[in-house]
């Protein structure tokens, strides 16, 4: 599977990737790294509780990563829910969305990790 | 900036993001060019900077941290005076952040996703190359010792000023120390530099609140652009009560000249020069501290430029004249004439006779003096031999070495040359040293002046007394003859029983040390009975002859030749 193909398969946007990493060797370098970011998690996490100082730092800090990843579509995500739990910024959305969002957001993420984790094996 | 590859060192980058990818990129971007530190919070990172604050070339600052964050890290930084000149990049994906870190003291900021390395690389280098030369600026522009402005930017400072304000009357003001090397040599370096780190203080002190700049120009040398004052008595004395501190022992003298209602920005350096003329002239003068630079000071700079311009011509027009005056043995049963002292004289086209004290002081400060000496010991060398070839008889006289004379590598060499081509011998040209110049630099100029006495040539110590000649060091210096300040004579014909008493020991002195002494300025019959009374060997001065030009002094010589020869046929 070349890095190209990875960032078929996962939605990622491997032009802004490029833009950043300049070499397939390279992006391939960090992309794996994804495995043990935690900020997704971190995310996630806070969201179980609608705990929003959590779920300001998590979606901040998985934004800026996955925006440098050029994984965009997740870093958009991360960004509206950052935005939403941004201190000073009102609430626009309802719990009930919020957790839809955050649904919406591991499963692009899990879809993410899993075609890295082939991508990563394939690798060897 | 351009640095020579030995200058050229990797500098050192902190980079501060909470996510290890980021950390990572980072990494990747700068390890080919810079060292790198990392940390993961705000905490770690003020830890970082704090222990590395004189390598560390830049940081590159989260912002959204947990722990500390980046606006705790720049405001932190930006309290601490030693932290600040470390410039601050912050990595931000929010625009609204960028406005707030900027106004916080923030240099710059990268923008997340990040750019292109090559935009963050340049970005990098510029910061640290406007840090850099910020820093160079800021250490050329402050003199380390004072903080005050260094020459240079003073005057780009006063220049720009006065350029935007043309209307402001200002004054040009100079202090100086009176004295200063004497402090230093006193009481070591620590303490004068103790003394102007104080002065430059009390400047900096009385400028901010006048709105005036001052700048340490050299040395002790301090300078004050301001506005116009009628009055600069009550600026010195506040200075000058600063130094209270410092004055234990020693009395540390300001002396201020001033140049006032300065003509615009046109030649300001030259109206300071002249503010530091009237500073100048106050050298010495103790009853004292101000002078303001007016007409009459600027006639005498005239004057000064003048003789400084005429004097190579002087001396190929032969302008200078040797003049010779008489030193006399006064303890036989006649006064015998013993030998004489070349003094020069300057028969000016313009100005007629002038007194050497209007030109060797101003030509010993520029060091043209060398000139006038060495024309002054050929012209004698020339007439020594001539009167022992006619007289039969040598007598010897002596002439005025210079302090930068003594610094002169040749001296030995020109006076032995002058000796030779002359056919004479070391004995017969004596060379007179002002005490006050053994006390610039004993060493070296006891070293210099053995070197003369073994080739043979004999010391006389001029102006014993006028100097501050400690006895410990009389005792030691290589000397031969004394001749006593002709103050003391003068002195004693006002009635000063003291002075009297310091003749007999000055006496008393060159008794212990084996030396004779000449009693200079000796004007009457009465002091000269006086000396001889006392047991003053030889004196000099108007009682027997004012300085005479050679044809006059010859008569001296011949009358000296028939005494002796009626007492060599009685």
């Amino acid at each position: 599977m070349t890095v190209q193909e990875l960032y078929a398969n996962i939605g990622g946007d491997y032009a802004s990737a490029k833009k950043i990493l300049m070499m397939d060797k390279m992006i391939s370098r960090f992309i794996v790294k994804l495995l043990d970011d935690k900020s997704c998690g971190r995310l996630l996490t806070a969201g179980q509780t609608m705990d929003p100082v959590g779920l300001f730092e998590g979606a901040h800090a998985m934004k800026g990563v996955c925006a440098n990843l050029g994984l965009m579509d997740l870093s958009h995500d991360a960004s509206d829910i950052a935005e939403e739990f941004r201190p000073g910024n009102a609430r626009r959305m309802s719990d009930d969305e919020v957790a839809k969002r955050l649904a919406d957001i591991q499963a692009r993420y899990d879809k993410t990790i899993a075609g890295i984790r082939a991508f990563s094996e394939a690798q060897g | 900036m351009v640095f020579s590859d030995e200058l050229k060192t990797r500098r050192l980058i902190l980079v501060v993001d909470d996510q290890e990818i980021n950390r990572d990129l980072m990494e990747m971007f700068l390890s080919d060019e810079y060292d790198l530190l990392f940390a993961e919070n705000g905490r770690q990172a003020m830890e970082l900077i704090c222990a590395h604050q004189e390598m560390l070339s830049i940081v590159l600052l989260d912002l959204m941290m947990p722990v500390m964050d980046g606006f705790q890290v720049l405001a932190a930084v930006h309290e601490d005076e030693a932290l600040r000149r470390i410039p601050i990049i912050v990595l931000t994906a929010e625009r609204s952040a960028e406005l707030r870190a900027l106004q916080m003291g923030a240099a710059d900021f990268i923008t997340k996703p990040f750019d292109m390395h090559e935009i963050i690389l340049a970005r990098v280098a510029r910061i640290i190359e406007l840090s850099e030369g910020r820093t160079i600026i800021q250490t050329a522009e402050r003199d380390a010792l004072t903080g005050l402005y260094t020459g240079n930017f003073f005057f780009q400072y006063a220049e720009r000023f006065a350029r935007y304000h043309p209307d402001c009357e200002m004054d040009a003001v100079v202090l100086n120390i009176e004295r200063f090397h004497l402090v230093n040599d006193l009481y070591g370096r620590d303490f004068g530099d103790r003394v102007l780190a104080l002065i430059g203080a009390a400047i900096q002190e009385q400028t901010s609140e006048t709105g005036a700049i001052g700048c340490r120009m050299e040395a002790d040398q301090f300078c004050i652009y301001i506005r116009h004052s009628e009055d600069y008595q009550e600026l010195l004395n506040a200075l000058q009560s600063r130094l209270a501190p410092v004055s234990g022992n020693t009395r540390i003298r300001l002396r201020t000249g001033v140049c006032a209602k300065l003509e615009g920005v046109h030649d300001l350096r030259g109206q300071f020069d002249k503010a530091k003329i009237a500073c100048d002239m106050l050298r010495g003068n103790y009853s004292r501290n101000l002078m303001y630079y007016d007409m009459e000071l600027h006639h005498k700079e005239v004057f000064s430029e003048g003789l400084v311009n005429d004097i190579h011509r002087a001396v190929e027009q032969r302008q200078f004249q040797v003049y010779f005056q008489p030193k006399y043995a006064i303890q036989g049963t006649r006064p015998v004439l013993r030998s004489a002292e070349a003094l020069i004289r300057w028969k000016h086209p313009e100005y007629g006779m002038i007194s050497p004290g209007a030109f060797v002081p101003l030509f010993e400060q520029n060091g043209l003096i060398q000139t006038v000496d060495e024309f002054v010991w050929a012209e004698t060398a020339r007439q020594i031999a001539a009167w022992k070839a006619e007289y039969g008889f040598t007598l010897p006289v002596s002439v005025n070495l210079s302090r930068v004379d003594l610094y002169d590598p040749l001296l030995e060499e020109k006076l032995l040359d002058l000796v030779e081509r002359n056919g004479l011998t070391t004995h017969e040209l004596k060379l007179e040293v002002t005490e006050s110049a053994y006390t610039d630099d004993p060493e070296q100029l006891v070293a210099r002046v053995e070197r003369l006495r073994n080739l043979g040539f004999e010391i006389e110590m001029d102006d014993f007394g006028s100097g501050y000649s400690s006895l410990n060091m009389i005792s030691t210096l290589p000397i031969d003859v004394l001749k006593m300040d002709m103050k003391f004579i003068q002195n004693v014909k006002k009635g000063n029983e003291k002075d009297f008493r310091l003749i007999e020991l000055i006496l008393d002195i060159a008794d212990y040390l084996h030396v004779p002494v000449v009693a200079e300025g000796v004007e009457t019959a009465e002091q000269c009975e006086m000396l001889r009374q006392a047991g003053c060997s030889l004196v000099q001065g108007y009682y027997f002859s004012r300085p005479v030009p050679p044809a006059e002094f010859a008569l001296l010589i011949a009358k000296e030749q028939n005494e002796r020869k009626l007492e060599g046929s009685t």
